[in-house]
């Protein structure tokens, strides 16, 4: 069957490149290039093989528009127009849009989100680990209620399961592979009267006992601190009196607090490893100082996996977390430098493992109200202001468009948030400042927002899923957002 | 043109102390926010150099934590709490606690303020509000 396909792709081949040669385009760079992805499309063989490992890397808030922003920023700080980039993901085989609303929310929380793809089930927005059946924040409906995470039903298959994320290692992503809590926010403590459950991170420290969880690296060191003990700089905020680092080092985990710390720990020692970084979320990328980079961390786990799962294999759960903090709030600077770590650590996950035996997944949890004004000419700066289109040549035109207010703009806007330009002093009414290029493109900026809030919201746009390895072919169409886990399950169990 | 990220890189590498063309810059015309900090934590030379003088600092008026008080925090970005991200407000790493001549006319947290007061460094807990910071303007004037 293999070699028949094989033939007629040939014979099609063929007869694309006779029929190219006739025409006049035939010679333009566009045209081949064209051409080329074409055949590159036409001998894509799909990998049938049971994934050994899965990876799946999720930036929290980066949509299909923060996603290109991203793009855009990172090619513009090679030097080029931006657009013609491609980041690590988006050169991976395969592609789906994802549909990322929760059971009872148009726009989704990253609770609801990260549980679709951990557990294969939606549910409702802010609850972990448990489905729609529950009252948020309710701990007398969890019982009967609880779903098993894909680093339960990997560890139960014989393989080493590990989190890693910029954001607190108890965040809803990151939770969403060991936790199951009737509310997001039961980071270090729950309700009084709530005996059905306990706080995340203690959560986090059981399923490490349970060899559920081998590798956790991240922010979020106060949640695991009784108040009144100080590790590192950091304030416990426990008021149950429990240290939580005791107890994983108890169990022989190997603990890390700085870059120093990190750059100690033995990966090949087959120990737990609880790298907490920070009391609250690690720094973001352009602020970073003495903590590792996403990258660093994801290749540290990866490492620590692989040489104490062996043959068994390993499934890893990478967060960005920051690129959604930023664009909360609205300000791109610091989203698209932490989209670019998170780029980095995608480039690590690939480069330190076999597309043969493992299924890479690289997705979002949902998007932004971010967007894009028009109609800028080639290499405005993605941060700054849009540039007029140049008729005669490809760059922009270097002369900033105006608005009907006769000011400039910038590229990028959000349609809520801290920059908006209504006044409550004003009675709501506003007037858009001037912007001039060197104020837009600075690092502390926020984009022109119109509906005032403290913090820009995430909305209910689709994402993307990019994916290779075995079974990769299996995200295509447009899906529901948990059917991510269906296909990560099926790679790792196909016979 | 020099950014300013070069003019620290040369204020750093210079010798004299006067000659630092950030701290030049300071006696006139608005710093931003960060300038006050070192990358990871600390103080930046510029900082060092200023204290006890006066200068202009531009950011955003956090909402105030009490009424009619001649005291208030300045961030570098308006402050943004996402309700769904975080249990409380927390405050960013790099703020400038700002004590006023007079009581404070509140202007909303997405409006870029310039204030203006004599840069204090150091450790201190504001009686009135159990306030900690590391960095104030005293006597200080906004618009
Ligand atoms: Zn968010």
């Amino acid at each position: 069957m293999k070699s028949t396909l094989v033939a007629s792709v040939a014979a099609i081949a063929a007869a694309t490149t006779a029929f190219a040669q006739d025409l006049p385009q035939a010679g333009n760079d566009w045209f081949t290039a064209g051409q080329e992805r074409l055949q590159a499309e036409l001998a894509k063989q799909p990998n049938t093989s049971k994934a050994k490992n899965v990876i799946i890397l999720i930036s929290d808030g980066n949509g299909v528009g923060t996603n290109y922003a991203s793009r855009v920023w990172a090619g513009q700080q090679e030097g080029g127009f931006g657009d013609e980039y491609v980041q690590p993901h988006e050169a991976f085989p395969n592609l789906a849009l994802v549909k990322t609303y929760n059971v009872n929310a148009q726009t989704p929380d990253s609770a609801g989100t990260g549980t679709a793809m951990m557990s294969g089930i939606k549910t409702k927005a802010g609850i972990i680990g448990v489905n729609e059946n529950i009252v948020r924040g309710d701990c007398s409906t969890i019982e009967g209620n609880t779903v098993a995470s894909m680093n339960e039903i990997m560890t139960e298959m014989g393989k080493e399961t590990g989190i890693v994320s910029t954001a607190r290692i108890t965040h809803a992503t990151p939770a969403s592979a060991y936790a199951k809590s009737v509310d997001r926010n039961f980071e270090d403590s729950v309700p009084e009267g709530c005996t059905q459950q306990t706080d995340i991170a203690t959560q986090l420290i059981d399923a490490m006992e349970a060899g559920i969880i081998d590798v956790a690296m991240g922010g979020g060191l106060r949640h695991f601190l009784p108040e009144g003990t100080e590790v590192a700089g950091v304030s416990g905020r426990r008021a149950d009196g429990v240290n939580l680092v005791e107890r994983a080092q108890g169990l022989g985990a190997q603990f890390a607090t700085d870059q120093a710390s990190f750059e100690a720990v033995d990966a090949a020692a087959g120990t737990p490893i609880l790298g907490l970084f920070e009391g609250s979320h690690m720094m973001y990328e352009a602020d970073r100082a003495d903590e590792p980079s996403l990258a660093e961390m994801t290749g540290a786990a990866i490492a620590a996996l692989q040489a104490k799962s062996g043959d068994n294999g390993f499934f890893l759960q990478v967060e960005a977390g920051r690129v959604d903090h930023a664009n909360h709030a609205g300000n791109l600077a610091r989203v698209v430098a932490d989209q670019k770590a998170f780029a980095d650590a995608v480039a690590m996950a690939d480069e330190m493992t076999d597309d043969a035996d493992t299924l890479i997944v690289v997705t979002a949890d949902h998007e932004h109200a971010i967007a894009f004004n028009g109609y800028c000419g080639r290499g405005s700066d993605i941060l700054g202001l849009c540039m007029g289109i140049d008729g005669a040549g490809v760059a922009h035109t270097g002369e900033p468009l105006l608005a009907k207010d006769g000011h400039a703009y910038t590229v990028a806007g959000y349609l809520n948030g801290a920059g908006s330009i209504l006044r409550e002093d004003m009675n709501w009414a506003g007037v858009r400042p001037a912007v001039d290029q060197e104020d837009a493109t600075d690092l502390d900026y926020n984009q022109q927002a119109l509906i005032p809030m403290s913090s820009e919201t995430h909305s209910g746009e689709d994402v993307a899923v990019y994916a290779k390895g075995p079974w990769a072919h299996l995200f295509d169409g447009t899906i529901e957002q948990n059917v991510i886990f269906h296909v990560m399950h099926h790679a790792a169990t196909a016979e | 043109m020099l950014k300013r990220r070069d003019f620290l890189k040369t204020a750093a590498a210079g010798t004299a102390a006067v000659s630092c063309p950030a701290v030049l810059r300071a006696a006139d015309g608005p710093i931003k926010l960060r300038e006050l900090y070192a990358k990871g934590g600390g103080f930046s030379e510029l900082a060092t150099e200023m204290e006890g003088k006066r200068l202009t600092v531009e950011g955003f008026m956090a909402p105030p934590l009490k009424a009619d008080m001649k005291f208030f925090v300045l961030t570098k970005m308006p402050m943004a709490v996402c309700p769904f991200c975080e249990t409380e407000a927390e405050w960013p790493a790099n703020i400038l606690a700002v004590y006023t001549k007079r009581v404070v006319d509140v202007i909303p947290f997405n409006v870029k303020i310039e204030t203006r007061g004599v840069l204090e460094l150091g450790g201190f807990t504001d009686p009135d509000t159990g306030f900690v910071s590391l960095v104030r303007l005293s006597d200080a004037t906004y618009a």
